[in-house]
């Protein structure tokens, strides 16, 4: 088959799995409220708002699923230079990454909540780690398989020289990036301050008023996931997605209209910062509508 | 290996070094201030994002390096390496910035405004008025969003020459490109630590302490040059 084709679609397949990767990582995020919302959690007991949102924040979103996208890149390249399928390869190493998460999620959120039980009365819910633990394996297990299919279709289909496990780490690393800069704004400034009217961001003075009551009954950690699963989560799938197909797709379309090295890289550059005006104009676009539509503060 | 062949080399990462660190100050980034939109600039911590737009952008130069056909020694085709890595960090950031815009002022109904300059340097827009009472902005208004985008580049040329540099010291491409990231985190975390938290761009007051931190990371990545050379030497 004609190479070209074979590398179209194993971008397409990879910005699909990336797509799919990006909105699993912010989900389970805002599951296991990691990353930047989670100090307006760590912040609600000491302003008097006890909660049942999980927390496991020790270190930050990229580099966490860095981590757990290298545990499953290396298993799986071990097991395919073992002779193993590389499907199944990649399987097995998702499902280790799923544990190693697991084990991280059960001692970051006890040694979290018992840092505030003694001193600001914040219960340790057993039974929000039981119900929660699943919904995060589950979400970060799909992150983690997606993400390393993409970063074996990268080192096998699309010319990249580096070993799936430094593609798999740069991946999650890049995935937690998009995850934090992007998802968690949604879950952070507006999930979280329902309480407060919409529109406008959160002054300092309201930091750590969290709400603690979801549309039915107290409000925990899978009734963020529910919410932002309408627009924070695939928002961040999609510029994941974005990602990894246009950046590839400058270089292919290089490749297709051909000539010397030279011509194919000056195309695949223009191509991309084609890219990057487009994605500028939309920007201030966005931001005179939203002058226009929601006005000053104060005139 | 002579004197000549490692010298080049040890320039082009000591040059790197210092361009990763320059193109941090540049990147707009609240921390967890911004994902509450208390203020402006894109809601993580600076070493991620830089890390996430230059590894995007040092894919991009590796997959281009790899090509058939590509001498380092041929400035032209060291050009073209470098130029993909800062295309590849531009398209990473520049979407990155457009989508979290799109929750900003659809999902959480902001105005994208700037605190550290009265008008946009660039479309010329009142910012102030915009402002929630309480916090220092939010958002990614025009002149944050070219910030970025000039500080993606910076950074994709950066880590790109520094895996040039290592390819040229004789490093196979899986080494050059775990030394290439480790090298960037270093000179990221240099340059975070003389931000200190968050910056909305080069007209933020903060920009103007770049010229320490591009000399620290200066010094750290010609010593970190030197030690490579050893590696490379078989020391």
């Amino acid at each position: 088959m004609d190479p070209t084709l074979i590398s179209l679609g194993a971008l397409a397949l990879a910005g699909a799995a990336a797509t799919v990767s990006g909105c699993a990582e912010d989900l389970e995020s805002d599951v296991g409220s990691q990353s930047n919302p989670n100090s307006q959690v760590q912040l609600g007991p000491q302003m008097g708002n006890i909660h049942r949102y999980f927390n496991k924040a020790i270190s930050g979103e990229p580099v966490s699923y860095g981590l757990y996208v290298a545990v499953a890149g290396t298993i799986a390249w071990a097991l395919i230079n073992a002779g193993l399928n590389a499907v199944l390869a990649i399987i097995v190493g998702s499902g280790v990454a799923a544990i190693v998460h697991g084990a991280y999620s059960v001692s970051a959120f006890l040694g979290r909540i018992v840092g505030q039980s003694k001193k600001f009365g914040q219960p340790v819910y057993m039974d929000v780690l039981t119900s929660h633990i699943g919904p995060i394996v589950g979400h970060g297990f799909i992150a983690v398989f997606t993400m390393t299919l993409a970063a074996y279709l990268a080192t096998t289909a699309l010319g990249n020289p580096f070993p799936l496990p430094l593609v798999a780490l740069i991946f999650g690393i890049t995935v937690g990036a998009i995850g934090s800069s992007t998802g968690d704004v949604h879950y952070g400034a507006e999930r979280e301050y329902q309480k407060y009217p919409f529109g406008g961001g959160i002054p300092v003075a309201n930091q750590g008023d969290i709400d603690i009551y979801a549309e039915y009954g107290v409000r925990n950690g899978l009734d963020s996931s529910y919410f932002c699963s309408r627009f924070g989560g695939p928002l961040t799938g999609l510029c994941f997605g974005l990602i990894i197909f246009l950046d590839g797709w400058r270089s292919i379309l290089g490749n297709i209209v051909g000539g010397d090295l030279v011509t194919k890289t000056s195309i695949a550059l223009l191509v991309g910062l084609l890219v990057v005006a487009v994605a500028a104009v939309i920007n201030r676009k966005l931001e005179v509508y939203a002058r226009n539509k929601y006005g000053p503060y104060r005139n | 290996m002579d004197a000549t062949s490692f010298i080049l080399p040890l320039a082009e990462i000591t040059i790197a070094g210092a361009i990763i660190n320059a193109s941090v100050h540049f990147v707009p980034v609240g921390g967890a201030p911004a994902a509450m939109a208390t203020s402006t600039g894109v809601g993580t911590g600076t070493t991620q994002l830089a890390a996430g737009a230059g590894f995007t952008g040092l894919l991009a130069a590796a997959t281009m390096a790899s090509q058939a056909g590509v001498s380092l020694a041929n400035p032209v085709h060291m050009l073209l390496i470098m130029l993909s890595g800062a295309v590849g960090a531009m398209i990473m950031l520049g979407l990155t910035m457009l989508i979290g815009q799109i929750i900003y002022v659809y999902g959480i109904g902001i105005v994208p405004a700037a605190d550290k300059c009265e008008k946009d340097p660039i479309t010329g827009d009142i910012q102030k008025p915009y402002i929630t009472p309480g916090t220092t902005g939010h958002g990614i208004p025009t002149v944050c969003f070219v910030s970025g985008s000039i500080g993606a580049a910076l950074g994709g040329l950066g880590g790109a020459l520094a895996y040039i540099a290592l390819q040229q010291l004789g490093f196979a491409a899986a080494i050059a490109g775990v030394l290439a990231v480790g090298f960037f985190f270093m000179n990221a975390v240099l340059a975070s630590y003389n931000i200190g938290g968050t910056i909305e761009g080069f007209h933020d007051p903060k920009f103007k302490k770049m010229p320490n931190g591009v000399i620290a990371s200066f010094v750290s990545s010609l010593i970190a040059g030197a030690v490579l050379i050893g590696m490379a030497m078989g020391l």
